[in-house]
């Protein structure tokens, strides 16, 4: 599975840099401090001064698109290498993006389209799939795209020598040797086990997963090394202060990109960020944050555009001991919490509410007529009172992203009796020490950990909550969510594809693992009097082959 | 003054030998693993493991210490674990950048201080004293980080005459200079002028007391040649030490403006670095700044010296 590109904020992706700005003001609290400067005052000011209607959504090119211009894009400089291998990020990820392309990109909709690949089809257990490649197409130094290309950069991802990024996402699905060429243009893939949705991990869905040359030895910061076969090329890159892009000339979709080139600059403040979008220092951001940009939208040339994503803050409860090992306390939690709050409040009032298991509505399986769980006071005290619990008392294990998301569930918990201490801890502390043994992301008896967007719901559900899966925080084990899941990923047959996914979500709607109270939206901010064409994505991914001048 | 100065010179390099133990030590207790920092917090364990030997961090503390210490004193800084280039030249490039920003801030500095300073000392507990007085040291209790959102707010984003970056884009010349740079400046410049006014004012105030003020003014000597000729030059003398800590402040501790003003300076790296458990870049970077600070202080004090012909020549300060 991708890495959630960095620990998440909730509902948002990518960059730790607000943790910078905060523990560069020793003293000053992240609380008082954006009450001070941040997107409170800012944005307070910003529109006040600023006239007109709001205006919220996508921008259609409306009639031939003009040629030309740099679009100027601000975002936070990766905090490490830009390696389409190793990155993790979402600046990293979106400036390889804006360089080079996938076999299938992966569109807000979730749905596949073809890029370097045209038509792609499995045998009928889908373990062994066919993927055609697009005729014509060159990288930029004028190479021409092969299936031994292909072939030659999964395998860099597949060995784990690489330390790819990717790896944990092929998991027990595509191994070292699985990838065939047997003509130029036809890639097979054979699998280790049927997987149905093995198309979105070979897309922008397994964002890794890009094309680059035979001989690609690892750095995306230099023109030379930086070959790919997407819309622009680069052509300077400074670690501290930003990148340069230009058009591509050799771009197989013939007629793009419209731009000139692309020009990025690092922000290592979100606010800085933000401010340069609204005076114009910059037209666009990589990943904007609804929380920081969404006051803006409306207030003089911004336009902040909104799509449905599957990011998400899971609270995680830890089933194997007390007191959460008794399954009407962690109904009694889930009953708790006022869902509609915190989506409005911490989630910025975008996306759409949880029902505690891992089927977001965007997914396009995902089953509809669960009831939706709401805050129910009688029902918390009638559970606690089955379960024989008298006051239930715990701790909640979060880092700074989760930091607001914590303060909420406590406030909203002692509504019902319940009493949260809270016990935020450094990311590196969060994260660190041994991932199979004391890990406080999964071993502390309930978390608060980001995740980005997943494409297609096994990729949450199987890792999240299978038998002693990777992640598997809440030490959760179901033997019949075990097996659905398998023939989840086994099955072709929508109906029956339909049917395993409800055993899954009712099972887990019931025994509350983990709580999802929301699921995040995405946005990406533009200014609509210089650009149009540009998109918000759900993993906050770049295609800006079709942005033109307004 | 030579033996002052070689033995201050000589005093350097221990003070920096007792920073890089102190960095080193901190660096150790902060928490968080640097591989897991550059793989992801879901990169496969055995990868993280296999990064942190790479870069040698299952050694011993000691043992590393001991490697870096030698390197760094033989002028081999390292490669960022993070960024993966070369730390000398990213620190120096930094450095440099760094150093503009703090140099422009000083020299719009101390002409601004002094004359507000030497004004109130003049006009003392009148008008002009009082306001200069207070909205200096109001502005001084204002974080950077407040007025520069004000200022930004106001100037860039509303009546866009200046941009909110202070970093120059390619190609631009001196006077596109000027304008990025004014913002971050007059921020930094209205955090510091309070203290180093308030020193000169004091300082005025103390030398119009003085009986040689009086003699020169019982002599018929015009105000402004006894201003210029006798108060101005001492009441200087309690301002240096003022200057040479607001000096050290700009020269390492922009971190805030830096960061609003999307200036990557040195203090940005600092951060970055210690954040991430970069230790090259750490080290090196501390260690640099060590160094400045402590030429700072032996500027300063060289400066209090010349000034001051009381300690310089090694009589009592009365």
């Amino acid at each position: 599975m991708p890495g959630p590109l960095n620990g998440t904020a909730p509902g948002t992706t990518a960059d730790d840099l607000p943790r910078s700005w905060r523990e560069a003001l020793p003293g000053t609290s992240r609380r008082g401090f954006l009450a001070a400067v941040g997107a409170g005052s800012l944005a307070a000011l910003l529109a006040a001064c600023a006239p007109g209607d709001t205006k919220t959504g996508s921008s259609k090119p409306t009639g031939p698109a003009k040629r030309g211009g740099t679009l100027r894009v601000g975002t936070p400089p990766p905090p490490t290498s830009v390696d389409p291998v190793t990155a993790y990020d979402g600046s990293a990820v979106a400036l390889i993006q804006l360089v080079a392309d996938y076999l299938v990109w992966l569109d807000k909709d979730f749905g596949l389209q073809p890029r370097l690949a045209t038509k792609w089809k499995s045998d009928k257990d889908a373990k062994k799939w066919t993927f055609t490649l697009r005729e014509g197409v060159t990288f930029s130094d004028g190479a021409p795209l092969d299936a031994e290309t292909v072939k030659a950069s999964f395998d860099r991802l597949l060995d784990p020598k690489n330390k790819s990024a990717a790896l944990s996402a092929f998991g027990d699905i595509l191994a070292e040797g699985g990838v065939t060429a047997p003509d130029s243009s036809t890639v097979v893939f054979t699998l280790k086990r049927p997987y149905v949705d093995f198309p979105y991990l070979v897309s922008a869905g397994n964002y890794n997963t890009v094309i680059l040359k035979k001989r690609y030895k690892g750095d995306f910061t230099k023109p030379h090394s930086a070959i790919g076969t997407g819309p622009f090329v680069l052509t300077s890159y400074d670690a501290s202060k930003g990148a340069s892009f230009v058009r591509n000339k050799r771009y197989w979709n013939k007629g793009k990109p419209y731009l000139d080139g692309v020009e990025v600059t690092f922000y290592r403040d979100e606010q800085a960020d933000v401010a340069a979008l609204q005076s114009g220092d910059i037209d666009t951001q990589f990943l904007s944050k609804a929380q920081l940009v969404k006051p803006l939208s409306g207030s003089g040339d911004v336009v902040v555009d909104e799509v449905k994503s599957t990011n998400l803050t899971l609270f995680t409860l830890r089933t194997d001991q007390a007191p959460f090992d008794k399954k009407e306390v962690r109904q009694a939690v889930a009953y708790a919490l006022d869902r509609s709050a915190l989506r409005k409040g911490i989630g910025s009032d975008i996306g759409q509410l949880g029902n505690d298991h891992l089927f977001a509505p965007a997914y396009p399986t995902a089953p509809e007529d669960i009831p939706q769980r709401a805050q129910d006071k009688k029902k918390v005290k009638d559970l606690l009172k089955k379960a024989g619990v008298k006051h239930l008392r715990f701790t909640l294990t979060f880092d700074e992203p989760g930091k607001d998301y914590a303060v909420a569930v406590q406030s909203q918990l002692k509504e019902s009796g319940i009493t949260v201490d809270l016990d935020q801890q450094p990311s590196g502390k969060f994260y660190g020490g041994d991932q199979k043994k004391d890990t406080p992301w999964l071993f502390a008896a309930a978390t608060l950990v980001g995740y980005a967007g997943r494409p297609v719901p096994s990729q949450l559900v199987a890792p999240l909550v299978t038998s002693d899966a990777i992640w598997n925080g809440a030490k959760y084990s179901n033997p019949k969510v075990d097996k659905a899941a398998k023939a989840y990923d086994a099955t072709k047959d929508e109906k029956e594809r339909a049917a395993q996914a409800r055993i899954i979500a009712e099972a887990l709607h019931e025994d509350v693992p983990v709580i999802v109270s929301y699921w995040g939206g995405a946005v990406r901010a533009y200014n609509s009097t210089r650009f149009t064409g540009i998109e918000a994505h759900p993993s906050q991914f770049v295609d800006f082959s079709g942005v033109s001048k307004a | 003054m030579t033996r002052f100065l070689l033995r201050r010179l000589a005093a350097i390099p221990l003070t920096l030998l007792v920073v890089s133990a102190l960095v080193f030590t901190a660096t150790e207790v902060l928490p968080g693993d640097v591989a897991r920092t550059v793989l992801g917090r879901e990169a496969d364990a055995a990868a993280v493991t296999d990064l942190n030997r790479q870069l040698g961090l299952d050694q011993p503390v000691l043992v590393r210490y001991v490697h870096w210490l030698g390197d760094f004193v033989s002028g081999r800084w390292g490669t960022s674990y993070t960024r993966h280039s070369d730390v000398r030249t990213l620190l120096l490039d930094r450095l440099g950048d760094s150093l503009l920003l703090a140099l422009a801030a000083f020299v719009l500095l101390v002409p601004v201080a002094l004359g507000l300073g030497l004004l109130a000392g003049l006009y003392r507990d009148r008008l002009l004293d009082r306001v200069i007085s207070g909205v200096t040291l109001a502005l001084g209790a204002i974080p950077e980080f407040v007025t520069g959102v004000v200022l930004m707010v106001v100037f860039s984003v509303n009546l866009h005459w200046l941009p909110t970056s202070a970093r120059l884009s390619p190609g631009e010349g001196p006077v596109e200079m000027l304008r990025h740079f004014t913002l971050p400046v007059v921020s930094l410049v209205l955090l510091c002028t309070g203290y180093v006014a308030r020193h000169v004012r004091t300082g005025t105030i103390a030398v119009l007391e003085g009986p040689y003020v009086r003699a020169a003014r019982l002599r018929g000597h015009s105000e402004r040649r006894i201003v210029l000729r006798h108060v101005l030059r001492n009441a200087t003398v309690p301002a240096t030490s003022a200057l040479g800590i607001q000096l050290q402040y700009l020269l390492g501790g922009l971190v805030v403006v830096e960061l609003l003003f999307n200036y990557p300076g040195v203090g940005d790296l600092l951060l970055r670095s210690a954040l991430d458990k970069d230790l090259p870049t750490l080290q090196a970077t501390a260690m640099v700044l060590g160094v400045l600070y402590l030429l700072v202080v032996l500027v300063a004090d060289v400066a209090y010296r010349l000034l001051d012909p009381r300690v310089r020549l090694g009589g009592a300060v009365a």
